[in-house]
């Protein structure tokens, strides 16, 4: 299994390096098929390590280190992949999940001018993210951290030609550069504890620190993953990162990614437990997101950013799961979010394809019709999205919502958001549903799809969409709580779920009839508003205001942080560099010149006078010497 | 020991030395001033064989030899740099040679 994990590891990191180094020797089409043959290969090897670890009945934790890669005293991290029930699951869903990706980039990308680039960067991401997962011990976790901050930048800003892409770019760059730097100052503090970042140890010194010194430590680990998984506060750049191309929107930003931060929680849980009030700050943050994303995505007249806005919300509900303890059900809902997700975001990318770049969904009306397969597999997202059962989203969701009951008057408010969010989550998804895929296809549209040939994508495309399709539907089956729970036991030796949130079976069977109902009343809202037309548009001038611009944020993180460097700048040029700077400028240059003109009179070029300086130089420093002696 | 005492080895020595730096800062001609220059190195010469003779050590005569032949590397650029400015006909005179003034 370790031959297998490393393998996972390093296919997609050569695939990379071979796509950069071969440069244009190579076609277009070559680089693609690289690209996608390294992250099979990947999955391949993710497989090869389930598989073996699946049998492997003993402790199922294995650390392969390479070599020590660091020596600093007695810190001496190793270059090492850990192989346990975790890391193995995130393995198979991003490489998995990834493979499907690429594949479906080498129709989307087609006759792009910098092919080559995108795939190899897919490619580096891939790698950066499995490095995420299967990195031994806390440093390289962060190695990984920040290379997947890298190439989410590098693939947000693909199309630099666009100044609005660009921004996006280094909005997302920057406010994960926060999230990275607050994580790093928690390491400094288990270091300083410690001496090690090994998992192991740090959980152990965990359970020894100061009561502030753990909670700084969670803190820290928090901002980390609030930055990561776009959680409030720090979660502005998510949709405007939908300005990457759709695929990099599925991969990056809807099924790996973003879910980093639950990860995280999960693998550092026993840190979290030791501090439980960040923890429940944790979910509070969740179930908070889920419900302004949840609003704000009712607005949004921009297909992508829609389904951005509905994966924050998800991932609110994971960042809920994982806070109140139930880890396994968060990694649950991580993984079916995975399927449903990347197929809502590949769908979309089918239609926005076949329209020429056309992402507004009042224009977008009517694709459906033309677009049978795409149609079908975006109703099945959406269910699964949703959760109405059998779909996947059902089995994941509503196990969180129950966990959430039964940690006291603090989880009564957390169900509470978690089943407003399922209302709000049939009500958006049904709105984009039936707006851009019902009805009679508008001019616009038909237009462009006679110009692609009436066909609806090329099969690299297809062939994703309809796994995914599948696995949407199917890959919910896994665990049906309380009854069937095949996942938790799966994830018990890593990530042991608290006793506390372990729901009964009534609580399970209410918050599910709850979240259903409710779900199916957003879908029927939308049915009536959307679909038919029966009733209006509700207007609320001043709550269509608010959720259009997204709660103020934006330019509430204007008013504080931009505006205030910008007013100091102006304040310091005025002040500062005019007055003092530039008019001490000239004078130091006048006094340079003075000292210059004087100095110059000693070089006489005369031979007699240099010799007599050396000489008496010479004879000085001999009665220097004798005198001292 | 045989001969006189190492003070009047050490008295030529700076006799010479002496003529040489005053021919060196005096004299206007390159031939001159390079001429100088010899007399200067070699009474520093006498002056390590004479401390050699006395100390019984004869690493004053290695590090004379050595001072011969860097010596003999300066004299052949020295007179390199004379004929080099007789073909461009200029005077061989040191104080007109002062095209590095500041």
């Amino acid at each position: 299994m370790i031959a297998g994990a490393w393998l996972c590891l390093l296919a997609p990191l050569a695939g990379f390096l071979l796509i950069t180094l071969l440069g244009t020797r190579i076609s277009r089409v070559a680089a693609a098929w690289i690209s996608t043959g390294s992250v099979v290969t990947a999955f391949g090897g993710a497989v090869w390590s389930f598989a073996e670890l699946w049998a492997d009945g003993g402790e199922r934790t294995h650390l392969s280190t390479a070599w020590t890669w660091l020596q600093a005293g007695n810190f001496k991290p190793g270059l090492e992949v850990l192989v346990d029930p975790l890391s193995t699951m995130m393995m198979l869903v991003v490489s998995g999940v990834g493979a499907l990706i690429v594949l479906y980039s080498v129709g989307y990308m087609h006759g792009d001018d910098e092919e080559r680039r995108y795939f190899a960067y897919m490619a580096l991401f891939v790698f950066s993210m499995l490095l995420l997962v299967q990195g031994g011990n806390l440093l390289l976790l962060i190695v990984g951290w920040g290379l997947v901050g890298l190439s989410s930048y590098l693939l947000i800003g693909f199309w630099h030609e666009r100044p609005t892409a660009v921004a996006a770019a280094k909005k997302a760059f920057i406010m994960n550069a926060f999230g990275d730097a607050t994580m790093v100052l928690a390491f400094f503090v288990l270091i300083a504890h410690s001496g090690s970042l090994a998992f192991g140890t740090s959980f152990d010194t965990a359970t020894t620190l100061s009561p502030t010194a753990v909670n700084l430590v969670a803190l820290g680990l928090l901002g980390g993953a609030a930055a990561k998984s776009a959680q409030i506060p720090l979660h502005t750049w998510l949709p405007d990162a939908m300005e990457g191309p759709t695929p990099v929107s599925a991969l990056i930003h809807a099924a790996t990614m973003v879910t980093a931060g639950v990860y995280l929680i999960a693998r550092t849980h026993p840190i979290f437990e030791q501090a439980r009030t960040v923890e429940l700050v944790a979910a509070g943050a969740g179930a908070l997101t889920l419900l302004v994303a949840g609003f704000v995505a009712l607005v949004q007249v921009d297909i992508k950013r829609v389904i951005a806005y509905s994966t924050m919300s998800q991932i609110g509900y994971m960042f809920l799961g994982a806070g109140v303890g139930a880890y396994a059900n968060g990694m649950f809902h991580l993984m079916t979010h995975a399927f449903f997700k990347a197929l809502l975001f590949l769908g979309a990318g089918v239609a926005i394809h076949a329209l020429g770049g056309e992402q507004d969904i009042r224009k977008m009306r009517g694709v459906g019709a033309l677009m049978p397969w795409t149609k079908w597999a975006f109703l099945v997202g959406s269910l699964a999205l949703v959760g109405i059962p059998p779909f996947s989203g059902f089995f994941s969701k509503d196990s969180i919502i129950a966990a959430a009951m039964t940690i006291g008057w603090y989880g009564w408010f957390l169900w509470a958001a978690a089943l407003v969010g399922a209302f709000l989550t049939g009500l958006y998804t049904f709105r984009l549903y039936f707006v851009v895929f019902r009805g009679e296809p508008s001019p616009f549209v038909r237009e462009h799809h006679h110009a692609h040939h009436g066909k609806e994508g090329p099969w690299t495309m297809m062939v994703p969409v309809v796994v995914l399709a599948v696995l949407a539907v199917i890959g919910g089956w896994l665990q049906f709580a309380p009854i069937w729970t095949p996942l938790t036991s799966w994830l018990e030796p890593v990530a042991r779920t608290l006793p506390v949130a372990e729901p009964t079976s009534w609580q399970e069977g209410i918050s599910s009839a709850l979240a259903v109902g409710l779900g199916v009343a957003g879908i029927v809202v939308a049915w009536l508003v959307y679909g038919t037309g029966r009733i209006a548009v509700p207007r609320v001038a001043a709550l269509q205001r608010l959720f259009e611009h997204k709660f103020y944020f934006d330019e509430l993180y204007d008013a504080i942080f931009y505006k205030p460097a910008v007013a100091t700048s102006l304040v310091s040029h005025r002040e500062l560099e005019e007055p003092v700077l530039l008019a001490a400028g000239p004078d130091i240059g006048e006094t340079a010149f003075d000292t210059g003109r004087g100095v110059r009179r000693l070089q006489t070029g005369l031979l007699r006078t240099y010799v007599f300086f050396l000489g008496t130089g010479m004879a000085v420093l001999a009665i220097v010497f004798l005198l001292t002696k | 020991m045989l001969g006189p005492g190492v003070a009047w080895y050490l008295g030529v020595a700076a006799f010479l030395f002496g003529i040489g730096a005053l021919g060196v800062l005096l004299r206007r001609n390159v031939l001159i001033v390079l001429l100088s220059l010899e007399i200067m190195l070699n009474g520093a010469n006498l002056a390590l064989i004479g401390f050699s003779r006395h100390a019984h050590n004869g690493a004053g005569q290695i590090f004379a030899l050595a001072v011969m032949a860097v010596a003999a590397a300066e004299v052949c650029v020295g007179l390199g740099l004379v004929v080099a400015i007789h073909r461009r006909n200029l005077d061989l005179d040191v104080d007109k040679l002062s095209e590095l003034r500041g």
